[in-house]
């Protein structure tokens, strides 16, 4: 019985947030937040050296080649960092399709694209597009739609589903960007116009409902790590202020209505970390309860988060509410993990539909 | 990352399932109370002095006390708690002389102290009561008035305590006591045991909201106690009395339990036709991931322990999360019971003998007792995240 992280995975944790921390600060990441792509390939070439990019690529292709689990701790610290990246699509969904589904020649130009920060793949989810045929149609909500390279795109559903990997400079591929709040990771648009996907582009090498499936509880756990990161974050942003701020002549940290605003906070946002160990790890070792879990995960982290980062704003009084008080990244960070690839309540709909069928002492009993 | 135990542990587990398979039948029903009928009384007596016998209770306690003097294992008393579980198997007594004073008295006792109380205690034959709170010391326990005063080899003992559990029930106490009114709050308190029979000692019942009389007010007018009945020195009673509150603490944060209740709640649901309810459904669902949520935080609290790491703020949590999870799950069966979610034990049409309410209740006293809410935030918030404490008022 070992439940936690491997030396390793502290290690990980440590010299990426050392790494972050000196490289990664937050006037850096204001600094490609206030710029119009939101994104830097230095930065993301820098992280990839970190082996932030390739954590889940398999290592004869340039990557580390481990877990989900490896891949939540990377998450967490980008979360607090706020780093301009969108992890869970990028180095999570995007890798592992292509590793799934993908031929040869596929695999060996863009996941060693991926691991070395060369290449951004994003991931987008078509399920009213067919598989075949001409597309005059376009998708949203696409991570880095604007800057990625490449596209895998899942399209239809059940026994239509199928997958390609659709390069951005195709012609009829056009991309433009959504105005979101969250700066950091950008969404847009993902437009063809009479686009006809060639065979090369097909990743045809599995199941392709199968795997969007499972690639889409990665991106959602993913996810859920990051908001775990911001929310810490934010609660040890507000902490620190709180012991510096006076007011009525002491430190506001002094006062009940201020610690136990921090301490609910605390208290809300500490059993994540084990939730989101568990998840990632049930996944990794494929375990029936690891898709409802990863939901579970994700409704509970994505409130949470919203939740904290809420509250911490609030401890920063008027502060709290300015463009130059950092809380509002975190805050912003955290509705993006909420929103992105299901809601709380979504989510969970979704979950019941499986755990209060898998569970049959809920109807067995008169 | 490793959820299993390998195969020494489970070994042991065959052991465990062998004696529970062998003994169940001998096992008192969970309905049956300590406080009970006479023939209960003597089931659950048999079944607790199987089990010491056994090793499955006083397990890490020193033979010559009593107990089977294994070495302690953490993950063995998983494997215990959770065959026991798993069969729906009496665990055995869990009161407050098991669970809080024996350890304690293990750290502290003499050997003469020791020799006397450890055996009765876990065969459940002396039963203790717990006197710390009184009417004006509640969250700030270390206020206490309560004076034990020396007087030859006695100490006489004049003050009152209060939500006093199973006082009624109980052969003797285990209390916190003035024992040097000037010396600084904290240095002056004493830990004492005595005997509930002792003269100028007065027991009344407090009747709880739930309606029964499961905790009392303590008297004490006169009350001689032998000054050998001292655990510890005199004066280090805080320092004794916060290793019983820790115990308690751990014993309030049971994952397994909250789990069952969960199961429970879900067949309440479904036998009130509210289970494909989108409403019902979602509540039930957010409870799911906080019951999962709480049930891995305990194994990660657990890892570090047998790695020998303190975990810091994390263990503050417990038992404000833990007693706040099972009010909830109560409130969602209720709500879905409907007016039937009202009705109390005896009463027709009742449900679960209206264990729901009970639990509802009962869990809200929970969240009060044993350090309330509001202290459990102070603590995580100066303990945990290093916030100043509050200054004192000028006097």
């Amino acid at each position: 019985m070992d439940f936690g992280l491997s030396e390793e995975q502290d290690l990980l944790q440590q010299s990426l947030r050392g790494y972050l921390g000196e490289r990664v600060g937050l006037a850096a990441v204001r600094a490609v937040v206030e710029g119009e792509s939101g994104h830097s390939r230095e930065l993301i070439a820098g992280l990839a050296e970190q082996g932030v990019t390739g954590v889940m690529v398999a290592p004869e292709y340039g990557g580390s080649g481990l877990g989900l689990l490896d891949a939540a701790v990377v998450a967490e610290e980008l979360g607090r960092a706020a780093a301009p990246i969108s992890f869970h699509s990028g180095a999570v969904m995007a890798p592992l399709a292509i590793a799934a589904l993908g031929g040869d020649a596929q695999k060996s130009r863009w996941l060693a694209a991926v691991a070395a920060g060369s290449s951004v793949v994003s991931v987008a989810f078509a399920p009213g597009f067919s598989a075949g045929g001409v597309w005059d149609d376009s998708v949203a909500y696409v991570p880095d739609a604007t800057s990625a390279d490449a596209f895998v795109l899942f399209v239809g559903t059940g026994a239509g589903a199928a997958a390609y990997l659709i390069p951005a400079d195709e012609p009829g591929v056009s991309a433009a960007q959504l105005q979101a709040v969250d700066l950091t990771r950008r969404l847009g648009v993902l437009r063809f116009s009479s686009f006809e996907a060639e065979a090369a582009m097909r990743l045809a090498g599995g199941d392709a409902a199968q795997t969007a499936s499972r690639v889409l509880q990665a991106g959602r756990v993913a996810l859920a790590a990051d908001a775990l990161g911001a929310a810490e974050r934010g609660l040890e942003a507000a902490v620190e202020y709180a012991k510096t701020r006076k007011q009525f002549g002491r430190v506001i940290a002094s006062f009940q209505a201020v610690k136990h605003m921090c301490a609910e906070t605390f208290a809300e946002v500490e059993p994540l970390r084990a939730l989101l160990w568990y998840a990632a790890f049930a996944w990794d070792e494929r375990y029936e309860d690891a898709h409802a879990t990863a939901m579970l995960l994700k409704a509970y982290a994505g409130e949470a988060a919203t939740q904290a980062t809420t509250t911490c704003t609030q401890v920063f009084g008027g502060m709290g509410f300015t463009w130059e008080c950092d809380m509002h990244l975190w805050f912003k960070r955290a509705g993006y993990d909420r929103q992105v690839l299901g809601g709380p309540t979504a989510l969970r709909a979704e979950a019941a539909a499986i755990r209060l069928v898998a569970a049959p002492h809920a109807t067995q009993r008169r | 990352m490793d959820l299993s135990f390998g195969p020494e542990y489970e070994k042991f587990r065959a052991q465990v399932r062998e004696f529970l398979a062998a003994r169940k039948g001998q096992a008192p029903s969970s309905s049956m109370s300590a406080t009970g009928s006479g023939d209960d009384m003597r089931r659950i007596l048999d079944w607790q002095k199987t089990l010491v016998e056994g090793g499955y209770v006083g397990r890490t306690i020193p033979r010559e006390y009593g107990g089977a003097g294994a070495k302690p294992d953490l993950l063995e008393s998983i494997i215990i708690d959770e065959e026991f579980h798993a069969a729906r198997v009496h665990r055995g007594l869990a009161n407050q002389g098991i669970s809080m004073f024996v350890p304690t008295l293990l750290q502290y006792g003499s050997e003469q102290q020791k020799q006397a109380y450890v055996r009765p205690t876990i065969l459940g034959e002396m039963v203790w009561c717990q006197g710390y709170s009184e009417p004006e010391a509640g969250s700030d326990l270390a206020s206490l008035k309560t004076t034990a005063r020396l007087d030859g080899d006695d100490y006489v003992i004049n003050g009152q305590k209060i939500w006093t559990s199973t006082a009624a029930e109980a052969d003797m106490m285990f209390a916190l006591v003035r024992t040097d009114p000037d010396a600084a709050k904290h240095q002056g308190i004493s830990y004492i045991t005595l005997s509930m029979d002792t003269p100028g000692l007065e027991v009344r019942p407090l009747k709880t909201m739930i309606g029964s009389s499961s905790f009392n007010e303590v008297f004490f007018d006169d009350v001689r106690v032998p000054r050998n009945n001292l655990i510890g020195e005199p004066g280090q009673g805080w320092e004794v009395g916060r290793a019983t509150l820790m115990h308690e603490r751990n014993m309030l944060g049971n994952t397994t339990q909250t789990e069952t209740m969960l199961q429970n709640c879900t067949d309440v649901l479904a036998e009130a036709g509210v289970l494909g309810d989108p409403t019902y459904r979602d509540r039930l669902m957010k409870l799911d991931a906080r019951v999962k949520a709480m049930k891995y935080h305990s194994l990660r609290l657990l890892t570090d322990t047998l790695k020998g790491r303190h975990p810091g703020a994390a263990v503050m949590i417990t038992k404000l999360n833990g007693c706040q999870l099972n009010h909830d799950i109560s409130a969602l069966a209720i709500d879905a019971m409907g007016e039937r979610g009202l009705l109390t034990r005896g009463s027709e049409l009742v449900r679960d003998q209206g264990a729901w309410q009970a639990q509802y209740m009962f869990t809200l006293g929970l969240i009060i007792g044993g350090g309330t809410a509001q202290i459990q935030k102070n603590i995580i918030s100066e303990r945990g995240l290093g916030m100043p404490r509050e200054p004192k008022p000028a006097a």
